[in-house]
């Protein structure tokens, strides 16, 4: 009788074991967190663009350097997300750049 | 005599020449359905297809300009992108929603181009692939402009008018494309001497342009100048498809809808 229960529970706790890994899906390669912390750091800097004119000029400068650091990364990818994102990075930089230099010259 | 003749001939050849040098060809002025069409032409002849005709109209009733040229990359200037097959194979650019999956009006968006493509493939091609092609396309351009305001120039449409109506809801947002914005700030409209005597300001609708294409596709690549009035605009430079002629030589209402900027009223 025991040995029955305790291959029960062996199984059921293998068979759980093996949905939660299911469920939440295979453990990320470092290539693979190194592309969404890419990514999560593009989104980040470039979802600021729509409230640029809102922000003081250090947080602009923030942004800027942020750009700069993501770019050697970008620079890394496929022929053509290294197309599209670096496009789109540049665009995000340049507003950027063009508010804190219109911040400035407001100041003079 | 006949060194006379031959004296004269000459003459009014050079002035022909000259006259002809100076004033050029006139340019035909596109039709409403063809205006805004881009011709694309990279990599095609290499692929034994014809150019892509893309229609400006059918994308822009159902996109902000942002989404395209902003969230997905395409430039601002024809053949700009250099969009390889593969680009699109790979779910980029057109194959960002040309991909067979995304549904549009309950159907799915045709593919763009694949990797794999065989000789039975052809008939999607042409689809895109289409100069010169005779290919019956799902849209119809006086079916589609029917019901919406009409304008004079351009396609003929008021686009702006046609949102207002809610007659059209250009998509602002693609999701797993587009980053996540914070709130738009919206701009204020404000207006620009044209310094010509007798005419009218020109009311810039800031909020309508920052609504539909974001700040980063005009700033700072189109304009650049950072303090107000400090950059000059002649209509020699825009007609060229600088400043505003990025769009309004091209996709937007033209230039010689003059009042729709020149629009503020002159008496009071």
């Amino acid at each position: 009788m025991l040995k029955r229960m305790f291959i029960a529970v062996v199984l059921i706790t293998g068979l759980a074991g093996f949905s939660s890994t299911r469920a939440f899906g295979e453990p990320a390669s470092p290539a693979a967190r190194e592309r969404e912390a890419w990514q999560k750091e593009f989104d980040e800097i470039c979802s600021r663009t729509q409230d640029a004119m809102s922000l003081s000029q250090e947080e602009l400068a923030t942004l800027i350097q942020r750009a700069d650091a993501l770019l050697p990364q970008i620079e890394k990818l496929d022929e053509t997300r290294k197309k599209v994102y670096m496009g789109r990075l540049r665009m995000c930089r340049g507003l950027y750049e063009y508010v804190l230099e219109s911040k400035k010259n407001e100041k003079k | 005599m006949n060194r006379k003749l031959f004296i004269a001939l000459a003459l009014i050849l050079i002035f022909c020449c000259q006259t002809l040098a100076q004033t050029g060809i006139k340019k035909k002025r596109p039709l409403p359905y063809e205006y805004g069409r881009v011709v694309i032409d990279n990599y095609s002849a290499d692929t034994d297809l014809s150019p892509v005709v893309f229609e400006h109209w059918i994308h822009r009733a159902k996109f902000t300009c942002r989404v395209c040229h902003v969230d997905i990359g395409f430039a601002m200037k024809t053949g700009g992108t250099g969009i390889k097959a593969t680009d699109n194979a790979r779910g980029f650019y057109c194959g960002t929603c040309h991909n067979g999956k995304m549904q549009n009006e309950g159907k799915a968006i045709f593919a763009a181009c694949s990797r794999n493509a065989s000789a039975g493939d052809q008939k999607r091609c042409i689809r895109c692939h289409s100069l010169g092609q005779k290919v019956a396309s799902d849209y119809d351009f006086f079916k589609f402009s029917e019901p919406l305001p009409k304008e004079r120039f351009g396609n003929g449409l008021d686009w702006e008018k046609a949102e207002e109506m809610g007659l059209i809801k250009p998509i602002a947002h693609l999701e797993g494309i587009s980053s996540a914005k914070s709130a738009l700030a919206l701009q204020k409209d404000f207006s620009l001497n044209p310094k010509v005597e007798g005419m009218p300001d020109i009311i810039f609708s800031h909020r309508k342009h920052t609504v539909w294409n974001g700040c980063e596709l005009c700033h700072p690549d189109i304009f650049m100048g950072v303090k107000k009035g400090t950059s000059r605009y002649s209509m020699v430079d825009i007609s060229e498809g600088k400043s505003c002629g990025a769009c309004h030589t091209t996709v937007a209402f033209p230039l010689m809808d003059c009042q729709r900027c020149h629009s503020k009223p002159v008496h009071p």
